[in-house]
């Protein structure tokens, strides 16, 4: 980074944009693909009902809330990079947060879909927002459902303001770069930004302000989905551990996310000095922290179910690895609890391919991890006559594909549109240039 | 005749040395532009004093909590259920989600109102001498308002002996100006 000057910097990151590459088309090729499934997958489920989703009595919340978790998960590391690393000022999220709050966007959206797909008739999602009904009743705002709307709402509105606050001075670069054409909506999506110090200076502070209050919003989240869990009696959900635990797992896969996709970007724009091994190890340690947060939350899981000496919570946590489901019990510890272990050594988390191996079986891991919470608790819960096998049908699998190739193509998309990495910010790491250092030399 | 005097700086510790010499000089109103932001620009430009974002982010965040709770509460009340247990109608514990999500949704939109109006965005109403490309990619610009005639020649000596690369908008010519300044010694910037 020493060697970096502002003029290298600026051209270094904008020059991937607009440049298409066949490798970089044969990713949105495949991403419009798994949209094309997705999408007809949700025609066949709103042509034929609801029963496509292999949704029977008594699991009612499959794989559609499964993935809606899922992708909320994800959608927690941006803010976290963007907000609470801003904080505590740890330099190395600059590389990161830009890609990694445009991963909360998308994964946000892509979650948004799920409630819909499960609502079933999509034209009454509007139902989910809490308002009067005919008969003027409002919903009960007790419920931690419409915390969920609240907090969901409110996480995808700062997020996006957020990023869009964070782009603007480096869309403000991306209009002096261009002319014609580009240059009007570059400059109309600069709003006018001309890097004065009085707008950095109201900038700056707004940006602090926001990321105050995004860090508790990032925490209180997760702890909200959780709480559509733990608020409920069903055994296996009712706990109060349910909020840091699902915080520690959200962090953790969305850093195994960020992996995932930085890892191929860096090559592919050439962007080595940028995203060093420097940031993919510190994202490995985070990974390692919040992986640990969670394997000890499995076992307290345990204990607390053995110490409460509740026959239906005992029962429901010893089906889960011994039971029908074990097979997803044993894949969420092995991806989740074992193989992320061997990023404790030094060698193989400064692995580029270790690293995005791994990140991969995390993200598998956490999949498994919410559809083992919810497939398995209601699928045995108290009454032993209303036990069944909920298996996702075809249909379901399809919108799952459908989903990463919705979430794969914004991101895509994105990545040609804007800058990947905050100019301003990766300058602001750099010795700026000094006409002392030019005579010392 | 223009009353203003712009000077572009390739190096930091130039502009700053500008900076201070024009303040020096009595030259109070400075306009700059940079690639970045720089706190020793921020402090020798606002003197350490808080944006007033703050307040706005402090209205926002007190006004979204207060309706959150109220509205919580009113939903409660509207329809009065005897929940098992005794639990009051309008509880704390159960309305704090709420309070808080809402608290943060309107403290996050007002900052941003907030911040629109001080940085003045929507809008393109900022020195058209400090609209240039160089200013959002490796150069500074310092602009000195309100210096007619022999002022501006005062301002652009003062620039150029600072190390600007390019001095425009002066309205009378200014002196050859002696070789640009490495680092004052006034002048504090860090790497």
């Amino acid at each position: 980074m020493s060697q970096m000057t502002y003029g290298k910097i600026t051209a270094d990151i904008l020059r991937p944009i607009f440049k298409l590459s066949g490798l970089w088309g044969a990713a949105l090729a495949l991403s419009l693909c798994g949209v094309a499934l997705g999408g007809y997958c949700w025609a066949v489920q709103l042509e034929q009902g609801m029963g496509v989703g292999g949704f029977n009595p008594p699991v009612m919340w499959g794989l559609y809330i499964t993935t809606f978790v899922f992708w909320i998960g994800i959608g927690h590391a941006g803010t976290l990079i963007s907000a609470i690393l801003f904080l505590f000022r740890a330099r190395w999220r600059t590389g990161v947060y830009r890609a990694s709050e445009a991963m909360t966007i998308f994964a946000v959206m892509t979650a948004g879909l799920f409630p819909i797909l499960h609502a079933g008739r999509c034209w009454y999602a509007y139902w989910l927002f809490p308002y009067p009904n005919q008969r003027e009743l409002w919903p009960n705002f007790k419920s931690p459902l419409v915390w969920d709307v609240f907090a969901i709402s409110t996480y995808v509105t700062i997020s996006a303001v957020f990023f869009f606050i964070g782009l603007i001075p480096d869309i403000a670069s991306m209009r002096d770069k261009h002319d014609g054409i580009i240059r009007k909506i570059y400059g109309a999506l600069a709003l006018g930004w001309r890097g004065t110090a009085k707008q950095w200076y109201h900038y700056m502070a707004a940006y602090g302000f926001f990321a105050a209050l995004a860090t508790p919003l990032v925490v209180s989240v997760h702890s909200v989905v959780s709480w559509d869990f733990a608020m409920a009696d069903t055994p296996g959900w009712h706990s109060t551990i349910f909020p840091p635990y699902f915080v520690a797992g959200a962090i953790f896969s969305g850093c195994a996310m960020v992996l995932t996709l930085l890892i191929p970007m860096r090559s592919l724009f050439k962007w080595e000095e940028y995203l060093t091994m420097w940031h993919f190890e510190r994202l490995a340690q985070l990974c390692l922290l919040t992986g640990g947060i969670l394997t000890y939350a499995y076992g307290i899981e345990y204990f607390v179910a053995w110490y409460s000496d509740n026959p239906y919570e005992w029962g429901t946590f010893y089906y889960r690895p011994t039971g029908d489901y074990a097979w997803a019990f044993w894949t969420m510890v092995t991806c989740n609890c074992i193989i992320p272990l061997v990023w404790w050594s030094k060698k193989i988390r400064t692995n580029l391919k270790w690293l995005f191996v791994v990140s991969l079986f995390i993200n598998v891991g956490m999949w498994f991890e919410r559809f083992n919470i919810i497939a398995t608790s209601l699928a045995h819960m108290f009454d032993p006559a209303s036990w069944s096998y909920y298996l996702p049908s075809r249909i379901e699998m399809g919108i799952l594909t459908g989903s990463f190739g919705w979430f794969m193509m914004w991101f895509l998309l994105f990545s040609k549109l804007m800058p990947q990495v905050a100019i301003a910010e990766v300058k602001e790491g750099v010795r700026p240039p000094l006409k002392s250092d030019e005579e010392a030399a | 005749m223009s009353t203003k005097v712009k000077g572009v700086f390739a190096h930091l510790d130039c502009l700053m040395t500008g900076i201070d010499r024009l303040q020096r000089a009595g030259f109070e109103d400075l306009g700059v532009a940079a690639p970045l932001p720089r706190h020793e620009i921020e402090e020798a430009l606002f003197k350490g004093r808080p944006s007033p974002v703050r307040w706005w982010t402090l209205i926002g965040g007190a006004t979204g909590a207060c309706l959150g709770f109220t509205i919580a509460s009113l939903t409660g009340i509207d329809w009065p259920m005897a929940v098992v247990g005794g639990k009051p109608i309008v509880g704390v514990p159960p309305n704090v989600v709420i309070t808080f999500e809402s608290m943060v949704l309107l403290g996050g939109l007002v900052t941003l109102a907030g911040m629109f109006f001080h940085c003045r965005l929507p809008g393109n109403d900022t020195d058209e001498e400090l609209c240039d490309a160089r200013f959002t990619d490796d150069h500074f610009g310092l602009v000195v308002r309100g210096a007619p005639g022999a002022k501006g020649a005062e301002a652009a000596e003062i620039l150029r002996g600072a190390g600007a690369i390019e001095v425009s908008g002066a309205s009378t010519s200014a002196p050859q100006s002696p070789p640009p300044a490495a680092s004052d010694p006034n002048s504090s910037v860090e790497g």
